[in-house]
């Protein structure tokens, strides 16, 4: 067991990697109630054409990520939702483009818990019957996404940027794609992805870390895993330049929603290199678009944009973009007028008391997601996936100069790498 | 559960509420502001936080509030305008690092009281008035909020079956108030509304961090400039209404998916003996995945992604709601009718009751580990005028058996059924 002692936050994390290479995490909350915990497998909706070492390559259905995030909750003696009732537990699961996470809440019977998340994770159950079953129900989830204006909008963005890379392909799949998936293609991608050393297991919340290490120890010793090769994730090569300038959907809206972004041309970074591109792309997209500038004044007060207008920066190390907008009256007013604001800043960089507060408003936002475990938790994991200590943020936003800001500005803003995606009434 | 409890006090015409804590890194402060739920003054209520927010005495200009927020450390501000039983309560809410985590000159527990009073109750005025372009930018803001709505089908659907099934009441006002009021608001006449709620509404204050019941009164004497008016109360009248024939409203839209909707009314309230076994009825019914609703049109008939139940012990309301193919409504529908009838007929099992038992305990319990639902629980006591503690509310929860459910279930009686469906759709 490691200790890892962050004063500056007053968190302490264990830390221990099985005989297996399952990788397992502890942040204990003295006085907290309850106890939150994930176990998270690196495969997402990209991870669609792979290879595990001495196997044969494979491509696999668009959605199968997440239609086995699913059936893994079904297992011989029904479903395991039940189990988690039984003790006391919230359980649930998600899958995004490069992770799938399995999770509970309880406050009581945490040992309990955490042995039937680790066991139903680690226990496939995949037949016919229930395959077939389930594509009624991810049919009806994928039909309540494509009448979500908010999700239309943002995946019609990430469509238009990107051509190849399967970032692009909707992580639930489509009814189409869904149907060809069958008990053997499941069983393909577990026995690829669920091997304990591409896992992550973390803990949160008011426990006693040796106790949780001695379960996850015994709980592993007694299954019967073989080491296994690395894992290649093929991806074709991303074209620089964006798929398309600018995409349309029609759906039932009150007002037209207008995305627009940039696609990086340089992507590849990892680990402390990638947090610090990150984290001042963020900084920087908050310094351009936040609610205290000019720009976001300006564009309010025109009528241009209203409350709902907000800005995200999405990187991994092989996508990376910037997603900016909201409601507006007028897609393209709005995209000019950006523009001619953008241009200006462009000219003149940002200003170092702007610089110094918006640094203090990440700093003050990451504290402040601090007290929420299922947050540490998520953030976490998703930065040890990509190579990044997620408990070094405060100190890279310390140490981040006006001068990088501004540079990272004149290279993400390439009018050249934008695309947008708008939805209008049919 | 942990043995603390809010210190209770006054300052003036309003009531404080202090928990002391170390356990969060940030202070939590949270203002209850509410009043009747009436026509007359729905609109101007809901309006005027929007225009507080825009300027005060000390920051004028929308962009210094903003700039302010983030000297803080970003602090989180913002407010919700939501209805509660027969009330219509706008709260806003603060949240702030504790300064032992940063280099803070100030006090931020002090700067937060100071940025709330000042935006509760010094706003900018011009001749006596609001500012007129922040009345008019901001009743635009809101009428495109009001047309929004429409925008996210699973709310819209369920806010329409709302105001279907009370229509001939108060509750079927959004709490954004009315859009044929927006046009008659005056700077002059938003003003005249806004001291009116001020000076009539319940108000209660919340605080959780590392302070104390003294400290938070001198603030608020400090920082907040109310009038001598008298301190106002929630006052509960016993719901007597009863569920009339159950009534079917169809309504089409461009939508892939149909949303099914049910409302149901009950004479089972918060301040009732009966509201831990009204609790259990939700849960059984369709609060958890393990609940009849879920197991039976999701898990067995597959024939929706979600399908859950809630209770409103304020209101003495229960909803369903589903998301199902549209050629599927009446099969869906015998489906839902016949859950309802096994829980008239307390067709319940054991396991149900254990398992529905354990989650509500789960839910009490974590509430102590999160500031905002601490003073959730806290202010529902205030409103309802029950003083209920979690852990009695726990032991009413334990101690209810199969015929209490039963006896609960015959108090929820169907009123409305409410379906969006497509366009084209016979």
């Amino acid at each position: 067991m490691e200790k890892l002692q962050f004063d500056n936050l007053q968190e302490t994390l264990y830390k221990e990697v099985m005989d297996n290479g399952l990788h397992v995490y502890v942040l204990p909350k003295p006085g907290f109630q309850k106890t939150y915990a994930t176990f998270a497998t690196k495969y997402g909706s990209v991870d669609n054409h792979f290879r595990v070492e001495g196997q044969e390559e494979v491509s696999v259905p668009d959605g199968i990520a997440h239609f086995l995030e699913h059936k893994m909750f079904e297992e011989p003696e029904g479903d395991i939702f039940a189990t988690f009732a039984s003790n006391g537990a919230s359980a649930n699961a998600f899958t995004s483009f490069d992770q799938t996470v399995y999770l509970f809440s309880a406050t009581e019977n945490v040992k309990a818990n955490l042995e039937t998340l680790i066991n139903f994770v680690q226990h496939p159950y995949f037949t016919d019957q229930n395959v077939e079953k389930e594509k009624g129900i991810i049919g009806q989830e994928i039909n309540m996404y494509l009448d979500n204006a908010d999700w239309r909008v943002y995946f019609g963005l990430i469509e238009a940027m990107y051509q190849i890379h399967p970032v692009h392909i909707d992580i639930a799949g489509t009814v189409e794609s869904i149907s060809t998936i069958t008990k053997e293609t499941l069983y393909t991608c577990y026995n690829a992805f669920y091997h304990p050393s591409n896992m992550l297991l973390f803990v949160v919340g008011g426990v006693n870390p040796e106790e949780v290490f001695e379960l996850v120890r015994a709980n592993q010793a007694a299954k019967d895993y073989k080491p296994q090769g690395k894992i290649e994730r093929i991806f074709e090569p991303e074209n620089v330049e964006v798929a398309e300038k600018r995409r349309v959907a029609k759906l039932a809206v009150s007002m037209p929603k207008c995305l627009f972004g940039f696609k990086e041309k340089t992507v590849g970074f990892t680990g402390s290199e990638l947090l610090r591109r990150d984290l001042t792309t963020k900084l920087m997209l908050d310094l351009l678009f936040g609610t205290s500038t000019e720009l976001y004044q300006k564009l309010y007060d025109e009528e241009l944009i209203s409350d709902s207008f907000s800005h995200e920066y999405n990187s991994s190390p092989q996508y990376a973009f910037s997603a900016v907008g909201g409601d507006t009256p007028d897609p393209d007013k709005l995209l000019a007028r950006v523009r001619e604001e953008v241009d200006n800043v462009l000219k003149n960089g940002f200003k170092e008391s702007d610089f110094e507060r918006a640094r203090k408003k990440k700093i003050g936002g990451y504290l402040r997601m601090l007290n929420s475990p299922e947050n540490i938790a998520h953030e976490f994991t998703r930065y040890q996936f990509r190579g990044s200590d997620f408990f070094s943020v405060v100190q890279v936003y310390e140490s981040i100069t006006l001068q990088e800001v501004n540079d990272r500005l004149k290279e993400h803003v390439d009018w050249n790498q934008m695309a947008v995606s708008i939805v209008v009434n049919p | 559960m942990n043995k603390t409890a809010f210190q209770h006090g006054n300052a003036g015409r309003m009531r404080i509420h202090v928990l002391p804590s170390k356990r969060f890194k940030t202070f939590a402060i949270s203002l209850y502001a509410g009043i009747p739920l009436a026509e007359e003054t729905v609109t101007g209520t809901a309006l005027t936080p929007f225009v507080l927010r825009r300027g005060t005495a000390s920051y004028p200009e929308t962009r210094q509030i903003r700039e302010q927020l983030e000297q803080m450390y970003g602090a989180g501000f913002g407010f919700d305008v939501y209805k509660r039983g027969n009330y219509q309560i706008v709260q806003f809410r603060m949240d702030t690092i504790n300064d032992s985590f940063v280099k803070s000159q100030e006090s931020l527990l002090e700067s937060s009281f100071a940025f709330l009073g000042e935006v509760v109750t010094r706003p900018v005025l011009e001749e006596g008035r609001f500012r007129g372009s922040y009345v008019q930018a901001e009743k635009e803001n809101v009428r495109k909020k009001m047309e929004a709505i429409v925008n996210d089908k699973i709310r819209y659907a369920s806010e329409r079956c709302i105001e279907e099934m009370c229509r001939n009441e108060p509750y079927r006002l959004h709490p954004l108030g009315q859009r044929k009021d927006l046009e008659g608001i005056t700077p002059q006449s938003l003003y005249d509304a806004y001291r009116q709620w001020l000076d009539h509404a319940s108000l209660d204050l919340y605080v959780v961090g590392d302070t104390s019941l003294e400290e938070v009164e001198k603030l608020i004497g400090k920082h907040f400039d109310l009038s001598a008016a008298a301190e106002a109360s929630y006052k509960q009248e016993k719901s007597v209404r009863k569920a009339d024939e159950v009534r079917t409203v169809v309504e089409k839209m461009e939508v892939s998916q149909g949303k099914l909707n049910m409302g149901l009314r009950t004479s089972v309230t918060y301040a009732d003996d009966q509201y831990a076994a009204a609790l259990m009825y939700n849960g059984i019914l369709g609060g958890y995945p393990h609940s009849k609703l879920f197991m039976n049109v999701r898990e067995k008939a597959s024939l929706a992604y979600y399908a859950s139940s809630r209770y409103d012990g304020h209101k003495g309301i229960g909803t369903i709601q589903s998301g199902i193919e549209i050629q599927n409504y009446e099969k869906a529908l015998e489906i839902i009718k016949m859950q309802l009838e096994d829980m008239r007929a307390g067709k319940i099992t054991e396991l149900e009751m254990s398992q529905t038992k354990a989650m509500i305990r789960n839910l009490l319990l974590e509430i102590d580990d999160s500031a905002f639902e601490m003073i959730a629980y806290d202010f529902n006591r205030q409103f309802s005028g029950k003083d209920r503690s979690r852990a009695e509310l726990l032991q009413q929860v334990e101690a209810i058996r199969i015929e209490d459910v039963k006896a609960a279930a015959e108090t929820f009686e169907l009123d409305t059924i409410y379906f969006l469906k497509g366009q084209k759709e016979e």
